[in-house]
């Protein structure tokens, strides 16, 4: 009898160390940057010096290319008309340009002026006369900024404002950071805008989920993704009702002026870091082709091949690209007709 | 097989059935506790922060409504104990109001100009989302 007990201790004993295998830990940090809230979570040691070194660099970023900062790069360069500008902010520019250029000005950093008349996202949102558009609209686009190196030039009344892009690029910027770390996994998510890292505290794909544009207690699907960056473009995160009933989002069509309304409720777009994808070109993409609608966006997505997309319909559909089949995952119940795109 | 007389201890007996039982239960209690996924078993958190630091944690089945004021905005958060939702605020652009209940782990409430976040900790299942974009 005394052997068996010290058999049943050993066995114990062996299963001690097993017991103690639990999930790698898990830092998290919330923070208030670029007018929006951000989240981020880092797996692995010396993960809250990761999330500190990201903060860091998320506030520096501010720092140069906020609209509101007076004494950022984009400031001086609207106040003065040319600026000499930091490495970031050229860097920025030069991929915000040749985003303008790709996309046929769909998406486009001059659209500012346009955006400060809608006050869409302000305290007093107005619909604007007509005159009032016309007004601005030969000061709106890309061609209108000029870049040399690091010194930039805006003609006659033009602004620029980043902030169609700015979010993507920091999120590059962190994506760097967790690269360099050696974490296990982590994420980071700079309102709209997603990194995910490697994978969960559990070992699996992170999960991310895209938010249902007509139920946003829901999911319009999810996907599971390593290395990659998620943006999604919407008219339903902001918006305002006019007197007459009539419901303004805040995307703006630069070509007309008017808020955007081409049938789609929203556009995720997906890069992948091993493809060269970054934050920046998710983020500016999905505004364009949101601005774009179903059609223009498919056409571009077939001629670019450079990233994979979701665009949820006004009409109830869900569509999504070959390059996701194998981690999309509809929701059930969801009311939506889920198709994949022909390539 | 034949069993020597000079080896008695080694014969099979109940004894050792219940021991091998034990240690097959022992090994099968901590296989399950190291593969199955950690789920939260007190359902979901609702987590109030400032500025991003934490002001509450309260369970949501016994969370009723809270008061939360910050950069000279006042919110105020109420509950069915099924999901969280801010009832009212006095900040500019009412997104926070705007955004309605959430009831699902993960699922955040965010009122810029009060820099108030609202959300739900705790997994409600293994295919619940890691991170949320929209």
């Amino acid at each position: 009898m005394k052997k068996r007990l010290i058999c049943l201790a050993l066995a114990l004993v062996l299963a001690l160390p097993l017991m103690g295998c639990g999930a790698p830990k898990t830092e998290t940090l919330d923070i208030f940057a670029m007018d929006t809230y951000m989240s981020l979570a880092a797996i692995g040691d010396g993960g809250a010096e990761v999330l500190q070194a990201c903060s860091a660099r998320i506030n520096a970023l501010e720092q140069k290319l906020s609209r509101t900062i007076e004494d950022s790069d984009v400031s001086r360069l609207n106040a003065e008309g040319s600026a000499r500008l930091s490495e970031d902010t050229a860097a920025l520019l030069r991929a915000a340009l040749d985003y303008s250029e790709a996309t046929g000005g769909a998406f486009d950093v001059t659209v500012a002026p346009l955006v400060s008349l809608w006050g869409i996202t302000t305290d007093a949102p107005r619909v604007p006369s007509q005159a009032e558009i016309d007004a601005l609209l030969p000061q709106v686009g890309f061609r209108h900024v000029h870049l040399d190196g690091d010194t930039a030039a805006l003609d006659e009344g033009c602004a620029i404002d980043l902030g169609g892009i700015g979010k993507g690029y920091a999120s590059d910027k962190t994506a760097e950071l967790f690269s360099e770390s050696g974490l296990s996994g982590g994420f980071v998510s700079l309102g709209g805008n997603v990194y995910v890292h490697g994978v969960t505290a559990e070992g699996n794909l992170w999960n991310v989920a895209i938010q249902d544009p007509r139920n946003t207690g829901n999911y319009a699907c999810t996907l599971r993704l390593t290395d990659a960056f998620v943006v999604t473009s919407g008219g339903y995160q902001r918006n305002f009702t006019a007197p007459d009933g009539t419901v303004y989002q805040h995307i703006i069509d630069p070509a007309t002026g008017y808020p955007v309304d081409r049938g789609l409720l929203s556009v995720s777009i997906v890069t992948r870091r091993k493809n060269g994808g970054t934050g920046a070109m998710a983020d500016a993409y999905s505004t364009a082709l949101y601005v774009m609608g179903e059609t223009a966006a498919v056409d571009f997505w077939r001629q670019q091949g450079s990233f994979d997309m979701v665009l949820v319909t006004e009409d109830g559909r869900v569509l999504y690209t070959p390059g996701l089949s194998d981690c999309f995952n509809q929701t059930e119940g969801s009311g939506y007709d889920y198709q994949c795109l022909a390539a | 097989m034949t069993t020597s007389a000079s080896q008695p201890e080694l014969k099979w007996n109940r004894y050792d059935a219940v021991a091998a039982l034990i240690v097959a239960l022992l090994a099968v209690a901590a296989a399950l506790w190291f593969y199955l996924p950690k789920v939260n078993s007190g359902g979901l958190t609702v987590v109030i922060s400032v500025d991003g630091q934490q002001t509450e944690r309260v369970r949501l089945d016994r969370f009723t409504q809270a008061t939360v004021s910050n950069g000279g905005y006042t919110l105020r958060v109420a509950s069915d104990g099924e999901g969280v939702w801010i009832a009212s605020s006095d900040c500019p652009g009412q997104d926070c109001v705007h955004t309605g209940r959430i009831r699902r782990g993960g699922q955040s409430i965010v009122c810029l100009p009060a820099q108030v976040v609202v959300y739900l900790e705790g997994a409600a299942s293994p295919d619940a989302p890691d991170v949320i974009v929209g």
